[in-house]
């Protein structure tokens, strides 16, 4: 029962280490612009695309293909934040429904690149299986979780000790503040999108080896990402990395306890009886003119 | 002397004009799926019907009375959805005005269409959905040239039962075919006999929670009720695991395709029910492999040979009713029909279904298959 409970912890923390990638870039698009941006999904699905194409037809190496993935869909959030949500600035439903309209965009150039089918992305050195006591992992499960960390780990540095990270929580506070006190706040739409994108692509590029690369890959972390953030209290970082992980696990270990098809209705359920207790969520913070 | 020389030349010019002038065409429908999630298979199923029309086609085509027809396939791409099956076999039957349609891979699919093959009056033949419910419904133009979910969970449930393969688990869709076949299993098997059982849903790929249950179930093997994708993605996940549980597999997942996905270090061992062994040591099995693979270059496939029967039995039910277009004389021909397949003897029973021999293969360590089931057809290594 005990190896069950690790093995279910452990794998929880991977689906959890995916959920937070898509959440944080979430929060962070949220927080600069509040903007929640519906198409998250789909660009965690064109980084495990672009890995796939960067790995197997130009570099042969899994960790060049990550950087040129996250670089390009850098890239790609700019363009995204110039030519789609600046323009709609001001206008929320605008931009929301602009969100959505991206996913059928994108999705359908994905099929009309790559065909319906799922890819197969093969990363032989880390197919390579790690002993932990009775129980194996792929090292690429146990990698997704350690890189997730990581990332985490250099996001609040950034946040905490740069000058660009200082004026993109700035910017989240108070956007109007940050104008007045002469802080740039379009570029950082334009640095929260890139920054945005890229951990989503990362997310794609790091599940690819472990399962498939497929049209839909990026449906489920999209809405437990979404499941994540409101737990953890929108626009809150540190609550996008907690509550994404906790739903993680959570659904995880209730596999042991639940029958497996509801492990969803955990998740959320978990989600509802958190917002009921504490309504903005485990951080979330009271926002001056708001209720 | 002159006037029998002149009779000669014109039988002669006669024999020689026949196949050019004379020669009539019949379409026949076929819905089937050349785009969306069903597409892979579906490209088996048209490469069988390719290759029986193309077969037909270069002996001179069918003959019906004094008349040689050749065929001509109607195709119409259903994608795995009911309301475009259902819009397609309606077009087949006023639009083209097709005798008889052939097809189709989704047993939901499947069930839109047959009800408006009824109402026209059209036989629909079936050459892969595998939904038992399909030939329950009364409905005397529709046929099933392969083996239903019911037959083929018979003959696995047999084998495993001979094998004494207990506490068996499940991993299985969370739809009308998983759920289905999970509880046909436990009916023949018995409550008591099943350990852990799992569902998971259309797009899942993490089935780690499953692995987890199952040993901790202690289960002595695991039946996988999925098609090729999860498949090869659960017992990749249940290998990497170092769960050496016994595998049991459905169709999909007997298949040289299916090695490609995986290796063969994976899957040594795991069986699976199969309804064609493309290299079974059998004449007429051997014989369409061979043929099959000259002209697709790839393993012959199961649907391709279920649907190459089919289009045979309409070509025969033709020249036994003597029409190319009454539905109703070709559905009383092959409602009486007995066919000596590719997949073996065919004979619809009252409710239209066919009754194949159903198989149950094994992977070798070199990535062979062997037959392990039924009895009487055992073969080894290389022959599955």
């Amino acid at each position: 029962m005990t190896a069950a409970l690790l093995e279910q912890v452990v794998n929880g923390l991977m689906t959890g280490s995916v959920y937070v990638l898509v959440a944080l870039g979430m929060v962070l698009i949220y927080g600069v612009m509040q903007v929640l941006n519906f198409a998250h999904g789909v660009l965690f699905m064109l980084g495990g695309y672009l890995c796939h194409f960067f790995f197997t037809r130009l570099t042969g190496s899994y960790s060049l293909a990550l950087l040129l993935t996250m670089a390009l869909l850098a890239a790609i959030g700019v363009a995204l934040e110039r030519g789609v949500f600046r323009p709609l600035q001001g206008n929320l439903r605008n931009q929301v429904i602009a969100s959505l309209g991206l996913i059928l965009v994108v999705e359908n150039l994905v099929i009309a690149l790559w065909g319906p089918n799922a890819l197969q992305l093969r990363v032989p050195a880390t197919e390579r299986l790690v002993a932990l006591g009775e129980l194996r992992f792929p090292l690429q499960h146990l990698m997704i979780i350690a890189v997730t960390a990581l990332v985490v780990a250099a996001l609040f540095a950034f946040l905490k000790y740069s000058k660009l990270g200082t004026a993109l929580r700035a910017t989240s506070q108070d956007r109007h503040a940050a104008m007045v006190v002469g802080i740039p706040v379009e570029r950082l739409d334009m640095a929260s999108f890139a920054l945005g994108t890229a951990l989503a692509a990362l997310g794609g590029a790091l599940v690819g080896p472990l399962f498939l690369v497929f049209p839909q890959m990026g449906d489920a972390p999209l809405v437990k990402g979404l499941a994540g953030i409101l737990l953890g209290g929108m626009g809150s970082v540190m609550g996008a990395v907690l509550g994404g992980l906790i739903i993680g696990v959570a659904e995880s270990v209730s596999t042991l306890y639940l029958p497996t098809d509801y492990r969803d209705s955990v998740a959320f359920a978990i989600m509802v009886l958190i917002l009921l207790a504490r309504p903005r969520g485990l951080f979330g913070v009271r926002v001056r003119g708001e209720g | 002397m002159h006037r029998a020389f002149i009779v000669i030349l014109f039988a002669a010019l006669g024999a020689l004009a026949t196949p050019a002038v004379a020669q009539d065409k019949v379409a026949i429908g076929i819905v089937t799926s050349l785009t969306g999630p069903m597409a892979p298979p579906g490209k088996f199923q048209m490469n069988g019907f390719n290759l029986a029309a193309d077969e037909i086609n270069a002996a001179g085509g069918v003959a019906v009375g004094a008349h040689r027809y050749r065929i001509e396939l109607k195709v119409y791409d259903t994608r795995a959805n009911p309301a475009e099956g259902a819009s397609a076999m309606q077009r087949l039957a006023t639009v083209d005005k097709v005798p008889v349609v052939l097809g189709e891979l989704h047993s939901g699919v499947a069930a839109a269409e047959a009800p408006v093959a009824q109402d026209y009056g059209v036989p629909l033949i079936l050459t892969v959905p595998t939904g038992p419910n399909l030939t329950e419904q009364g409905n005397p133009f529709l046929f099933r040239v392969n083996a239903s979910n019911d037959q083929l969970n018979l003959a696995l449930a047999e084998f495993i039962k001979q094998r004494g393969w207990f506490p068996l688990s499940f991993i299985a869709w969370n739809n009308d075919a998983g759920r289905g076949g999970v509880n046909g299993m436990k009916k023949l098997l018995g409550e008591d006999k099943t350990g852990y059982v799992g569902y998971f849903n259309v797009g899942d790929v993490d089935f780690s929670s499953h692995i987890a249950n199952i040993r901790a179930a202690g289960a002595r093997a695991v039946m996988l009720f999925m098609d090729e994708e999860p498949g090869s993605l659960a017992i990749k996940q249940i290998r990497d695991a170092g769960l050496k549980t016994q595998l049991i597999g459905t169709l999909a997942m007997g298949s040289d395709r299916f090695l490609k996905r995986l290796d063969a270090g994976r899957l040594e061992g795991m069986v699976q029910y199969n309804a064609f062994p493309p290299n079974a040591n059998t004449p007429r099995i051997r014989s369409f492999s061979e043929r099959y693979r000259k002209k697709f270059g790839e393993e012959a496939h199961g649907f391709a040979a279920q649907s190459y029967d089919g289009l045979m039995m309409v070509a025969a039910a033709m020249q036994k009713s003597g029409t190319v277009t009454d539905g109703k004389a070709l559905r009383d021909a092959l409602a009486g029909m007995e066919h000596d397949g590719v997949i073996g003897r065919i004979r619809f029973d009252a409710k239209g279904q066919a009754h194949p021999p159903v198989y149950v293969t094994q992977w070798c360590a070199n990535g062979t298959r062997r037959i392990l089931y039924p009895d009487n057809l055992k073969a080894d290594c290389g022959a599955g």
